[in-house]
């Protein structure tokens, strides 16, 4: 396992020192290959936290992590002996606010500093910038604009081309596709997807939109109140009892497709999980 | 009576990012018009010009029938309050009560009906035990709420969401539109800037910017339906609609089904 969780628990200090527990005895393991994970939860649920101890942001305050053989515990000390650095290449984190993540001149410099500071020659990472700004869905004049005039959906667009250009081993993107046009976001999900599809990586998509969930993950993790109490396959999730108890909302797929059923008796045959294949689908027994 | 009109409005940024070209619109009072457009159409620039956070090099932007200059704009504040793309712009306080009480201190409310309002929207957006703590330590969603909280609570006349709910969970989201709705039925303009259709469906009428253009303004069920238009704007159908569109093009009769679909647009 390339990252493991071992009865971690998190705790903020707060200004009046009172602390705010913001992960309860999560245990959890990840591989280094083959997954594609989306992370589910309420605004609050402790997701953002769990993804900065993947890559060692922040190391927990019970428990154990293990991240690619480095052992992450409470013991300040010891967290800061071992070497980090190689860890946070290894695992890119993307983070929620792209903000917190550009920070010079340009954009060309701000995709290249990841790469450059993990020893790839300067060529070598003028070329993924330029590959990493179409992949993400901008032109090449993008490069030389500054991060911080640009509008909120470009910015999310080149904090993402950063850690692609970083070509990290495990990608972890929190909330990527919130801010991004519709189309844009599809596009990205299929970046992504191919990633864990054609280079065989490990993908983990922190996520509000329960289509992607649906459409896509493999996994999916589910946070409340700092506890995971879900870790399993979607159709699994999407049961009456979890939907009810956790207040989930339905994927659009599989509310119109139990909304056609109640009302007209539709019935498909296969779970559509897309929306082309729902169309499909609907297009043989309806139109 | 409109209570924005903008017309022939040209922007660009340090005279070369060109954001908005040529732009006239307007909004009714009491209307709740949803602007859409891919990233980079133009979106917040028009929203930070109508506010006069930004000044437009070519034309004018009035709100309730007073034209924008260094003079009124302090006043046009007062009437319509906008919650940014990025909530860290909105936090200027030590704590998050600081940061709802900003916009009613400029409003100058006495200070005990200050205290009411702070509490009362506090918890309308479920961050009245959050009063005390620091923006800086909320999560990224209850940061939204917070500025939500911040805005609705100056009740101005009108109010501009951009991408006000981006991060929030399913049932927050709903919340805020049910809120929105609410805001609308008592008479306040809504102006609500986003991606997401659900949100879009719910608005009077839809504005699609393209590249700092208009393409297109209309009510909003004809916007909706219109795939060519949406499209082109790196916009998507609302899937029921979307199967709707597929049974009109193969000249579907079941007027029963298409507007089963329509109604599940509706309550998405
Ligand atoms: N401060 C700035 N300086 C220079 N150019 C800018 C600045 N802010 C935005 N732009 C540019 O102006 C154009 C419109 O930006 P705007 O922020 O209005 O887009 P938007 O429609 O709100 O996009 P999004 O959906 O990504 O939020 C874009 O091309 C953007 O790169
Ligand atoms: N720097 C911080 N200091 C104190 N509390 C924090 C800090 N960051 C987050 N929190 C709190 O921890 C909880 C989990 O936050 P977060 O992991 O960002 O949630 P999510 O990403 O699921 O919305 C929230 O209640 C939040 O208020
Ligand atoms: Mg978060
Ligand atoms: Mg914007």
């Amino acid at each position: 396992m390339a990252i493991k969780f071992e009865r971690v628990s998190f705790q903020y200090r707060g200004v009046d020192d009172k602390g705010y527990l913001a992960l309860a005895d999560i245990n959890l393991s990840i591989a280094a290959q083959g997954e594609f994970i989306t992370l589910i939860g309420e605004t609050g649920s402790g997701k953002s936290t769990l993804a900065q101890h993947m890559n060692a942001l922040l190391a927990p305050t019970e428990g154990r992590v293990h991240i690619f053989g480095v052992k992450l515990t409470s013991d300040k000390k010891k967290n800061r002996k071992q070497r980090l650095n190689p860890i946070r290449q290894r695992v890119g984190l993307v983070f929620q606010f792209p903000e917190y993540q550009l920070f010079e001149e340009t954009v060309l410099k701000d995709i290249i500093f990841g790469p450059k500071n993990f020893g790839v020659p300067h060529e070598e990472a003028l070329e993924r910038a330029k590959k990493m700004i179409q992949i993400v869905g901008l032109d090449e004049s993008y490069l030389e604009r500054s991060p911080f005039n640009l509008s909120g959906g470009e910015k999310k667009r080149v904090s993402i081309a950063g850690i692609l250009a970083m070509e990290p081993e495990i990608l972890i993107l929190d909330e990527p596709t919130s801010g991004l046009d519709p189309m844009g976001r599809n596009a990205l999900l299929k970046v992504f997807y191919d990633i864990h599809e054609k280079l065989g990586k490990t993908v983990m998509i922190i996520t509000h939109d329960m289509d992607t969930v649906y459409e896509y993950a493999k996994r999916v993790l589910v946070l409340r109140e700092g506890a995971l109490v879900y870790d399993g396959e979607p159709p699994g999730l999407f049961s009456r009892k979890h939907v009810e108890d956790w207040n989930l909302e339905l994927p659009e797929i599989l509310r119109i497709q139990r909304a056609l059923e109640e009302r007209f008796g539709i019935r498909l045959e296969k779970n559509p999980t897309s929306r082309k294949e729902l169309i499909e689908a609907l297009g043989e027994v309806v139109m | 009576m409109n209570m924005i009109d903008i017309e022939n409005v040209s922007f660009a940024y340090s005279g070369k990012v060109e954001a908005l070209k040529n732009v006239s619109l307007c909004v009714r009072k009491g209307e709740w018009v949803t602007i859409l457009g891919h990233n980079g159409s133009g979106k917040s620039t028009l929203a930070k010009l109508i506010v006069g956070l930004l000044k437009p090099q070519t034309g004018t932007i009035r709100v309730d029938g007073v034209e924008l200059s260094e003079r009124t704009v302090y006043d046009i504040r007062k009437k319509v309050g906008i919650v940014f793309q990025n909530p860290d712009n909105q936090f200027v306080g030590v704590t998050v009560r600081d940061d709802i009480a900003f916009g009613l201190e400029n409003l100058q409310i006495p200070r005990e009906e200050m205290v009411e309002r702070i509490e009362r929207y506090a918890k309308r957006v479920d961050m009245y035990s959050y009063l005390n703590k620091e923006p800086q330590a909320l999560s990224g969603g209850q940061k939204q709420r917070v500025a939500i909280a911040g805005i609705l609570a100056m009740r101005t006349e009108a109010i501009i969401f951009d991408e006000a709910t981006s991060m929030l969970d399913p049932d927050g989201r709903k919340r805020i539109l049910s809120y929105m709705r609410k805001l609308r039925d008592e008479g306040v303009t809504v102006v609500t800037i986003t991606h997401d259709m659900r949100e879009a469906v719910q608005s009077d009428r839809i504005v699609v910017l393209k590249d700092g253009e208009v393409l297109k303004a209309d009510k909003s069920e004809n916007v909706l339906k219109d795939k060519e238009t949406l499209e082109q704007s790196n916009l998507e159908l609302l899937l029921p609609l979307e199967v709707l569109h597929g049974l009109e093009k193969k000249k579907s009769t079941n007027e029963e089904l298409k507007e089963f679909l329509w109604q599940l647009s509706l309550n998405g």
